[in-house]
């Protein structure tokens, strides 16, 4: 009778709580017809990570294209600040090593170039190389760019084309976390702009607030060797650290 | 340069953006939500959350029970009955959470809350049922009932709320009172023996099979078998052990393990042996042998059901019910045994047949039933399933069932994005009428997943009242449809299309519902009539002018052929011989088992009383009950103990129902759908169940529109 007292009174004082039809309130039944649940915390994040991706997916098909376009722009933006240390430090590196701002302007601009194409081009899938690779190198470009900044006073004549090839492996970084995010198929190439653009204010952004940072609070030329060459220490070990830790993790 | 410093700052803050409304150092249960439609805020519940709210909610619901008691003045409808229905809203707050995430999106601390939760409710609720001060108020409204002015709705409410009383033991002595408890007490440990003795059966036996014994099985089921075997290997705990499981295949009488293997196996030999360890469980006179114990507390209930005033038990179940008398039962279940016996001659026929083409000598068997059956199935209702998916993709299958419901009743459905719920796979919409209000919020969790119980139910997360203001619904269908692969989109079975259909069917009956008092608010009614609203929809899905209109192919966006239709529907006729025949072997032992006296269920030999019962209806030996005795843990261990015909009580009123659209020419009939929503959809249970029907029908439900969906009429 037990059982009916909890019926009843599920119904009586919190309306109908029990649920219907193959009810799951009989656990016994259920587990004696399919055995017992099982829990395998790998098998479910893997679920949950991939039910997350169904979402998005139904999210951003539900919305209208402008918005869509802000929430791209806002992910490039969000792979840069917060999310994208390396690449601030990447780029932080350029920014510490250019006495001109022609000379600066000129290797964002490379590097700008060369992420775009290897972004599209692994995007559509045409090019494919293992992610955790591409994070190693990426920490050594870090560690080449600030040593290079600190044995140098003025970039060296290769540096454009080091950059270049730097950007195009920064491009297969950005490549792998934008599938993690899921690219919807209608308007493919709008989205993959807009999030580029998104990069890119986020790359203006750091460059921005290096600049405001030593230019106004602390009063100098960000080339100086004062500020250069213990930037670039600083960079150089975050850098080393980071490929230590993703060797090890390989 | 202020002005790029201020854009910087700007940017920053827009990266960083992060939003959190409720206080998170307060346990999300003792706030109120101001989220949108009052749903959950799942992301601020945790774990530890919901014992501390079960507590307080247990103990604000006993002292809102003695405000209710302790008032002055006179017992009155209102400062009683209904100041009952606003009790307990705390502990309803957490408990309609916690039992949807116990079973949808469940963990091993969530399942261990709930073996602590379960004793510690049913004492709460025993502490009300048992409250003689608050009966004594509930009876004294009773005693005057036709002297004060209620409405039928109140008159029905109060009716119920005594009758609990009264079945929990009110009006009995204190003598008896102690002899029920006894009994109670007594038949709770029997119950939970039952459940673990046959647990331990179903887990103890394995068929451990060599490579050269794999005859017939496809490569799908070796695989699983052989995972099997693996993972008794890495349990094992000698090397003995070990060893006996090494390379070789398991199969245990597990249903998901043992239907494949009847049906694929052709080694009759080992058919017969798995599927004996199948129905011979909790009957192998061991210490796990169920048989006295099935015998016991059919005595037990027997006893109870006399101390309370009740011919038997089933006298006793059926009293709440919409069938009220155990004749009203097998009368029903015994005029529908003739024509799936009838059926299922036929079908063994054709099995023979088969059998016989193949050059066998033996006579089909119980154990040859699945293997012989899937080889006439692929013979007459040749349907290939990999056709069909196409055209059943999720979203396409919800436009239809969206769409049914709109031309039924006017509904439409809009997905709500910016709603977080427990699970990313779990979708929102909101359901407004016909007339643009608002009717209720439905959550569809539609994929399997391994933190999620096997099955398909509907349940809610807030429930309807229009006591204090309108309240309306939020409703939730959980199903187990296999997950999407990759970027794909999710194609389902036609057998799943029917599932969601039927969920939403119950849906519909927590969404349409517009009753004054919660507690009988939507699904509330009698267990042999809340299928109706469920199975009554399954009908639009297999209606080819409806399936037309939803089912068109994912690529190509063409309808389905009519040559897949009318296939369709002709396998839905499949076996249907057998599947009533067990299925009313085992309602027939269930009405039989609780219709005894306590005189009659004294020393008895559980084995010879199921035989003789059997025998008496007339079951075939090919075909086993659906449950025997010593395993039919939902009449035993699960609260169904005369109720096991209900599913097919409420498919007889679903096929008639449906049938008055037939009779109408238009499965869209438009008085029709307005009546059905009337009478039965919005009405939960503020009126009899059988009136619902009748106000519905104009009529009691007849068995011929069942018999012929079910293809047991004879034409075919």
């Amino acid at each position: 009778m037990r059982i009916y007292v909890i019926i009843i009174f599920c119904f009586l004082f919190c309306g109908s709580l029990t649920a219907y039809s193959h009810n799951p309130e009989d656990f016994v039944i259920a587990e004696i017809e399919r055995g017992q649940m099982n829990f395998e915390n790998e098998e479910i994040a893997a679920e949950y990570g991939a039910a997350l991706k169904r979402q998005r997916a139904r999210r951003l098909a539900a919305m209208p294209l402008y918005k869509k376009f802000y929430i791209f722009i806002k992910a490039g933006f969000e792979h840069i600040i917060p999310q994208g240390l390396d690449h601030i430090l990447f780029v932080l590196g350029l920014f510490f090593s250019c006495i001109t701002f022609r000379s600066l302007l000129w290797q964002v601009t490379a590097f700008t170039v060369a992420h775009s194409i290897t972004l599209v081009l692994a995007a559509q899938g045409l090019v494919q190389l293992r992610g955790d690779i591409v994070e190693i190198i990426i920490a050594l470009s870090i560690v080449w760019i600030a040593i290079e900044n600190c044995l140098y006073k003025e970039p060296s004549k290769w540096r454009y084309l080091v950059v270049f090839s730097f950007g195009l492996l920064h491009g297969l970084g950005f490549a792998a976390l934008l599938t993690q995010y899921g690219l919807p198929k209608e308007n493919f190439i709008s989205l993959l702009l807009a999030f580029n653009i998104g990069v890119e204010f986020g790359q203006l952004a750091v460059l921005l607030i290096a600049f405001l940072l030593i230019k106004l609070i602390l009063r100098k030329n960000w080339y100086s060797n004062q500020i250069k060459i213990p930037a670039s220490i600083i960079i150089a070990l975050v850098g080393l650290f980071w490929f230590v830790e993703r060797i090890f993790q390989f | 340069m202020r002005k790029l410093i201020f854009i910087s700052a700007l940017l920053l803050i827009v990266a960083c953006q992060q939003q959190s409304k409720m206080d998170p150092n307060i346990n999300p249960f003792f706030q109120s939500w101001d989220t949108a439609y009052e749903v959950p805020p799942f992301m601020d519940i945790k774990d530890e959350h919901y014992m501390p709210a079960y507590e307080k909610g247990m103990e604000e619901n006993l002292s809102e029970i003695d405000v209710i008691v302790n008032n002055s003045e006179a017992p009155t409808f209102s400062n009683t009955i209904e100041e009952l229905e606003r009790t307990g809203k705390l502990l309803g707050k957490v408990s309609r959470v916690f039992s949807n995430l116990a079973s949808s999106n469940t963990n091993p601390q969530l399942q261990e809350l709930q073996r602590e939760l379960s004793p510690m409710l049913s004492a709460h609720y025993d502490k009300i049922s048992l409250n003689e001060e608050l009966f004594k108020r509930v009876e004294a409204i009773w005693q005057e009932r036709d002297a004060i002015d209620l409405t039928s709705e109140q008159r029905k409410l109060l009716e119920d709320t005594r009758k609990q009383f009264v079945r929990s033991g009110a009006l009995m002595s204190e003598e008896q009172k102690k002899q029920i408890t006894e009994i109670n007490s007594e038949l709770s440990g029997l119950s939970t023996s039952f459940g673990q003795n046959l647990l331990a059966e179903t887990n103890g036996f394995e068929l451990i099979l060599e490579k050269s014994d794999l005859d017939g099985l496809s490569e799908g089921i070796i695989a699983a078998a052989s995972d099997a075997a693996s993972q008794k290997m890495e349990k094992a705990e000698t090397k003995e052990e070990e060893e006996k499981y090494n390379d070789k295949f398991v199969f245990t009488p597990h249903r998901s393990s043992m239907y494949p293997f009847l049906t694929e196996s052709t080694r009759r030999d080992l058919r017969e042996k798995l599927y004996n360890s199948y129905i011979m469980r909790g009957d192998n006179n061991n210490e796990t042998d169920n048989k006295e114990i099935a015998a016991k507390i059919a005595k037990l209930r027997a006893e109870r059901a006399e101390i309370m005033g009740y011919k038997s038990h089933a006298h006793f179940v059926l009293d709440n019910n919409m069938l009220k008398t155990p004749e009203e039962v097998y009368d029903l279940l015994t005029k529908l045994w003739k024509p799936a016996v009838k059926r299922a001659k036929i079908e063994i026929a054709d099995m023979q047949a088969v059998a016989n083409a193949e050059g066998q000598t033996f006579e089909v068997a119980a154990w040859d039933w699945w293997h012989y059956s899937e080889k006439v199935r692929k013979e007459k209702y040749n349907l290939d399933e990999s056709a069909i998916k196409p055209y059943l993709s999720l979203d396409n299958v919800l436009k239809g069932v969206f769409s049914t419901t709109n031309k039924l009743w006017g509904l439409s459905f809009t997905e709500i994005f910016d709603i977080d719920l427990y699970h990313p796979d779990a979708r929102v919409w909101k359901v407004t009428d016909k007339d643009g209000s608002h009717l209720g919020v439905f959550i569809g969790d539609y994929f399997t997943r391994s933190n999620k119980r096997g099955g398909a139910w509907m349940s809610s997360f807030k429930g309807q009242s229009n006591l204090d203001g309108r309240e309306r619904p939020i409703i939730v269908n959980v199903c187990n449809f296999p997950a999407p692969v990759g970027d794909n989109p999710a194609l389902l079975s036609f057998d799943n299309v029917v599932t969601l259909f039927h969920e939403f069917g119950h849906a519909m009956h927590g969404t349409l519902t517009d009753v004054t008092y919660g507690s009988m608010a939507g699904t509330s009614g009698p267990r042999d009539f809340i299928e109706l609203p469920s199975q009554l929809l399954e009908h639009w899905a297999s209606e080819p002018e409806v399936l037309k209109s939803f089912a068109t192919h994912y690529e190509t966006g063409e309808p389905i052929p009519d040559d897949l239709i009318n296939k369709l529907l002709k396998a839905s006729k499949f076996n249907q011989g057998f599947i009533n025949t067990e299925y009313l072997a085992a309602s027939l032992l269930d009405m039989d088992w609780h219709s005894i006296s306590s005189e009659q269920a004294r020393q008895l030999d559980a084995n010879k009383f199921e035989s003789e019962s059997l025998k008496k209806y007339g079951l075939l030996d090919e075909i086993a009950p659906r449950y025997r005795t010593t395993y039919f843990a939902h009449i035993f261990s699960g609260g169904y103990s005369s109720g096991y015909y209900s599913y097919v009580h409420a498919a007889v009123l679903d096929s008639d129902a449906f049938e008055a659209f037939k009779e109408a020419g238009d499965v869209f009939d438009a008085e029709l759908s307005s009546r059905l929503r009337e009478t039965i959809y919005s009405k939960g249970s503020t009126e009899d169940a059988m009136d619902l029907f009748v106000n519905f029908r104009g009529r009691k439900a007849v068995i011929e529109p069942l018999l012929k969906v079910r293809g047991l009429d004879g034409s075919n």
